[in-house]
């Protein structure tokens, strides 16, 4: 499903990834951590080609990201749900509208985004706040509203970047159990987070990011210390 | 695409478009304001125009030369005044206006007069003739040697057309017509500036939401098409809303005319722009929306 290969990204000269090689298979659920400025928000960027890489290639899904047409960049992001780290809701719409305006673009009815917005909210435990606009949600219900936006499309892939970053535990977790139910559906999961207990306590595949190269596996001597697991923080639940 | 997907596509924009201006309406109320504002000056400017037009059209169908003769004319001397005046070549027609038509034709200009004219003892009204110039006689270098030869007949009493002063006034029309197409043109131009500047303005503020907009996947038409057509809408209100200025301002001049009986307005304040002139206007008003939203939607300024 996501497939880099050799991938190097600068910036103004400044290497961020280099020699980026991974592969994660469809159907899969992956964890990719690594310390803040490692690069995992802009290797995330790199799959729905906010970013484009230096060098290298990267492929989604078959398609070649890093050379598609500008055209068909949209295609692309549209047969992905993205969860961004600042959750990217509009600010002038409701809950309902920021979660139904995706269906919109594919021409499906009226009735059918309401039907699906719903279900999709319900999932999120968010249905009963339709009507409200983005600032008057919490910081959890904002992130919510964000997830059930990169759902509702039922995508193929689900990328989502420190998901849980917003979150309390109980929360968290909820969100966590939410991806795999997801993941269970058939759905590619690729979540970045540096929360180390919640990656140790999934049992799931996970890359790490150190200097701009990708290790597998949880490499906890590439993270700084607070990362590590010293915080006392409660063990989550198995995903 | 599909009919039935481009039908979808074109209901989805007109709905994205209608709800990007209700949720910024102050904006868009602005925005309209100074829309129709700036169509109104052009509006203004068509009015200007309409009625110099009508005042020019009076002033050609009135270039008639008036010989007012003496009490004691022959019908020879008549006929013979006829018949100078159409060997000028200056001359489509001749009319003889007996004293008694000169009088009906006061009664019926100055209808409040006619009590007064009644007690009158005698009809105070010469005979005359009228000649219509030929269309090309006024600018004629001929005509005033044409004016003098009749003032010097002996049945003329007095010869009435003051050429310089006709001549005057066409100048004045011509070179008001050849400038208001100028001045019309830059307030055309200053309201598509103005609707450009709206939807940059628009663009600037909804930011964000473009950029949100595309990362999840909406099509370039979803994104700049709303704008365009939230455009065109407010050129088009923003015209509507211009004519209706322009009505009531008109509307009002014709009420302060009738009630000032100002003589020099009632002359210039006749009749509002045509059909076609209003069709233009609204029009106008679209097209600059057009042109505005779509130099708007330019990918430099989406992407600031």
């Amino acid at each position: 499903m996501i497939e880099f290969y050799s991938v190097a990204k600068e910036y103004h000269g400044r290497r961020v990834l280099k020699d980026v090689t991974f592969q994660v298979g469809r159907g899969e659920f992956v964890f990719l951590t690594g310390p803040s400025g490692a690069g995992k928000s802009t290797l995330l960027k790199m799959l729905f080609r906010a970013e484009r890489p230096t060098s290298g290639q990267i492929l989604v899904n078959g398609m070649n990201v890093g050379i598609m047409p500008h055209g068909r960049v949209p295609e692309l992001r549209r047969s992905m749900g993205i969860v961004f780290q600042d959750y990217k809701l509009l600010p002038t719409r409701n809950v309902f509208e920021n979660v139904s305006f995706v269906l919109k673009f594919l021409g499906v009815p009226m009735s059918e985004r309401k039907r699906r917005a719903y279900q999709t909210l319900r999932l999120v435990e968010l249905h009963h706040r339709l009507s409200a606009l983005p600032e008057e949600l919490s910081g959890g219900e904002q992130q919510r509203v964000a997830l059930a936006r990169a759902l509702v499309n039922d995508p193929e892939l689900l990328i989502a970047d420190e998901p849980t970053g917003n979150l309390d535990h109980r929360l968290a977790n909820e969100v966590m159990k939410l991806f795999a139910q997801i993941n269970v559906r058939g759905t590619t999961v690729l979540v970045a987070s540096h929360d180390m207990d919640l990656i140790r306590s999934s049992g799931r595949r996970c890359f790490t990011l150190d200097r701009g190269r990708v290790l597998e596996g949880l490499v906890e001597a590439a993270l700084p210390p607070q990362a590590q697991g010293k915080r006392d923080l409660p063990v989550h639940e198995e995903l | 695409m599909s009919a039935p997907a481009q039908g979808f596509m074109v209901v989805s924009l007109l709905d994205e478009a209608i709800s990007g201006l209700w949720r910024a309406r102050r904006m868009t109320a602005l925005s309209i304001l100074l829309i129709s504002f700036s169509l109104f000056l052009v509006g203004v400017f068509f009015l200007v125009a309409e009625n110099l037009r009508s005042v020019t059209e009076t002033v050609r169908e009135e270039t008639a030369v008036t010989v007012f003769l003496k009490a004691d004319v022959t019908e020879a001397e008549r006929a013979a005044l006829e018949k100078l005046a159409l060997e000028s070549r200056l001359v489509a027609a001749t009319r003889f206006v007996t004293p008694e038509t000169a009088r009906e034709r006061f009664l019926t200009s100055w209808k409040s007069l006619a009590t007064a004219s009644a007690t009158l003892p005698r009809n105070p009204f010469p005979a005359s003739l009228e000649l219509d110039l030929l269309p090309d006689a006024v600018g004629s270098r001929a005509i005033s040697g044409f004016l003098d030869n009749l003032r010097a007949q002996r049945c003329a009493e007095d010869v009435q057309f003051d050429v310089e002063w006709i001549r005057r006034l066409r100048g004045v029309v011509a070179v008001v017509r050849a400038g208001g197409i100028g001045v019309g043109l830059l307030l055309a131009l200053g309201a598509a500036f103005t609707i450009a500047n709206v939807v940059r303005l628009t663009i600037l503020l909804h930011r964000d939401e473009i950029e949100i907009l595309r990362l999840v996947g909406a099509p370039e038409v979803l994104i700049r098409g709303p704008f365009v057509l939230g455009a065109v809408l407010q050129g088009l209100l923003g015209g509507l809303l211009a004519l209706g200025f322009l009505w009531a301002a008109f509307e009002g001049l014709l009420r302060y005319v009738a009630a000032t009986q100002n003589v020099l307005l009632g002359v210039f304040v006749v009749r509002f722009v045509a059909p076609e002139a209003m069709a233009v206007l609204v029009g106008g008003g679209v097209l600059a929306g057009l042109l505005g939203g779509a130099f708007g939607v330019r990918r430099k300024n989406l992407e600031g």
